[in-house]
Formats: structure tokens, sequence, C-alpha cells
């Protein structure tokens, strides 16, 4: 990220190569890893902070938000999964992106911390917000500039924060490209999400089973919903896309288009699924 | 009008009640309804008062001082993010 202006603080440590790591940011580290949380496994959550992260997890559950599902971790209040599935007409659409979310002990007095799960194993860059090693850049989190948390946000607030990052243009996300340079980094990158999504957020996601279980059951539910989007951007993509070289404006996704495998494992799926052997 | 009846009351019991005059009814920090309490506090009343900002925003005052307490650089209102000043 960072950018030519080089002013967002956000550094990207576990990925060097990230753009924009420059020597500029070596400002004071800011936490966000839910795994890596430290600070926060000294101090067991107020009676307080329990009660207002009950509820918002029951107004998530109340008044549910499209596209986004939640499963907390039975054993432990403070932690939980999240499902927010691609847009529709995004580049992200039919993509299914697991977070994981954790309370602080202090709820609502500080952010929770937020990890991207849906990364490919670290490989892929999903936006310029979504780092490959799982950080979420939002001001709201403490991990962007611009207006930062306030207690009057809740777990629905964040996660739709969340959601809004994965938006029609992604590229324009990254400070300082809020035009096109060259004419072509728009849909050059989207064309990768768009495949990505797909390989990454759809094929991998449901041969691997890698969420949680409730939150498989609702991407098996909806991988049939979207199984038509699913074959249309496939035959709308390959002929033109298919063994050419991804062009990442950033220089951070590499690899080579194969909508036509991607066709195959989603036939395999949709079989599988149509016989509900998965 | 009169009946010419006379009434002598010998005992009575007074029955009171009042209510927080709130633009909203939930704290938007705490969540809970200002007709509670904070969730620090047992019982509502007088221990455990509703402040509101010059920006009109309302919260029980031991969640705003908390939140407060917690900003170091700019002490804003949680709700619309303005510098927050106690109203009188």
């Amino acid at each position: 990220m960072a950018s030519s202006s080089k002013v967002t603080p956000a550094v990207d440590d576990n990925t060097p190569g990230e753009i924009g790591a420059t020597s500029a940011s070596i400002k004071e580290e800011i936490k966000w890893d839910p795994f890596q949380s430290p600070d926060w496994d000294l101090e067991k959550p107020t009676s307080d902070a329990i009660v207002r992260m009950k509820r918002d997890l029951h107004l998530v559950f109340s008044d549910p938000l499209p596209g986004i599902f939640i499963a907390p971790e039975s054993d432990d209040i403070t932690r939980l999964h999240a499902l927010i599935t691609g847009p529709f007409d995004t580049p992200y659409e039919g993509g299914f992106f697991h977070f994981m979310l954790r309370f602080p002990p202090s709820y609502p007095f500080h952010p929770p911390r937020v990890k991207f799960m849906t990364t490919g194993s670290g490989t892929v860059r999903f936006n310029p917000n979504l780092y490959r090693n799982g950080k979420v850049c939002l001001s709201i989190l403490g991990t962007w500039p611009g207006p930062q948390w306030a207690p009057a946000q809740n777990l629905s607030s964040v996660l739709m924060s969340i959601q809004s990052l994965m938006n029609e243009k992604p590229f324009h996300n990254e400070p300082g490209f809020h035009k096109e340079r060259l004419g072509w980094e728009v849909k050059s990158y989207n064309d990768i999400i768009r495949h990505e999504t797909l390989r990454v957020a759809v094929c991998d996601v449901l041969e691997r089973k890698s969420y949680p279980i409730e939150l498989m059951e609702v991407v098996k539910l909806s991988f049939m919903q979207f199984y038509e989007y699913y074959s249309s951007t496939i035959k709308k993509y390959a002929p033109e896309l298919d063994d050419t070289s991804m062009n990442d404006p950033f220089g951070i996704n590499k690899g080579t288009f194969n909508f036509k495998k991607l066709s195959q494992r989603i036939e395999k799926l949709q079989l599988a699924l149509s016989s509900s052997s998965l | 009008m009169s009946t010419g009846l006379k009434v002598k009351i010998k005992s009575w019991n007074g029955v009171g009640f009042w209510k927080w005059m709130t633009n909203d009814t939930d704290c938007g920090i705490c969540r809970l309804p200002f007709d509670g309490c904070c969730p620090d506090c047992r019982i509502p009343g007088d221990d455990c008062p509703i402040v509101s900002g010059q920006c009109r925003h309302q919260f029980h005052m031991h969640c705003i001082l908390k939140w407060l307490q917690t900003q170091q650089m700019k002490q804003q209102c949680p709700m619309c993010r303005r510098d927050w000043q106690f109203s009188d």
C-alpha cells in the first residue's frame, strides 16, 4: 500500500515486497492480529464488555446484514468467525471470504482485531486494503488513516465496513490511485480479482472445507445459487484471458489465467454438491 | 355541585414515576436503555445520571467518562465525532 503519497502508517510487515513498504513507514507497530494478541490474553474481559459483545452478536443475528454471516466460537465469546460473500456486480461476486475477529477485554472502548483468512495461504492480495498476511486496513480498526474507532461502532458496522472494501473498482482503494494513470489498471485488476475469487474464494474453500462448519453450510447453499454466475463468468472471460499472464498494476498478484481449469473444478463441485456427497 | 357527603382521609400512599428526558432510548456506548443504568451500576437514578454533549448526543455519564479517559489526543463524541463538550 502506502503509494506515492507515502502518508499511510500501515505496514504490511510480513510481506516486505508489498507496495510501498518503504523505509518511511517505521512507525510504531500497530497491533492488529487477533491470533497474536498477548496483550489481551492477560486481561479478562470486564462484565460490561461481555454484555456489550452479546448485544452486538445478538444484533447481527436479529437484524441480519445481506451477505454477512457469523459463527461465534462456542467456548469464547470474544472470538468469532465471519463470512462475507462477495457483493453483486463486483469482481468479488460469488466469493466466500472468511474473517476472524476478536473483541478486546475493554470492548467497546477499543476496536476489535480482525484477520482476513482467505488469502490462498498468504499468496493473494484481494484488495489494496486486504493484505496477504491477513491485515485488514480500515480506519475504524485503527489500521488506516481516517475516522478512528468510537464506541458507537459495533460488530455490524465493522463487518459492513469490511464488506464495502469489496467494491466495483477496488483498484481505487489504493490511496493516490483515485484515477487510472495508464488506462488499463482498473480492468486488469478486476480481471485478476475475478479469477482469484473463483479460484481461492470459491474452489479452494469448497474443496478444503476450511471454514467453520456453520459457515460451510452457508457456503454450500450459496454455491448452488451462484452456480449460473460462475459458469457465465468463466464463459465470458476464458477466451480473452486464458493462458495470458496476470498484469497486476501493483505488481503483487502473479500467475496465469486459467478459467478452463476453474470450470472443471466448479463442475466437479457442482456434481458433488448436487448428489450431496460434499 | 355539592352532595353534602363528607369524606375524611385517614391515610394515603403517594406513588411517583420518573423518566429521563432523552432524545434516544439507548446509550450509544453500552447500548443499554437510558431507563436502566450503565453496566456498572445497579439502581437507575441520580447515581447513574445521563449527560448531554453540546452536540446534543446523550450517554450514561459513567460510559462517556470511560470513553473520554481512553482518548488522550482528541476527545470526540462517539456518535458524531465532534469535539466533546459537556452541555450545561
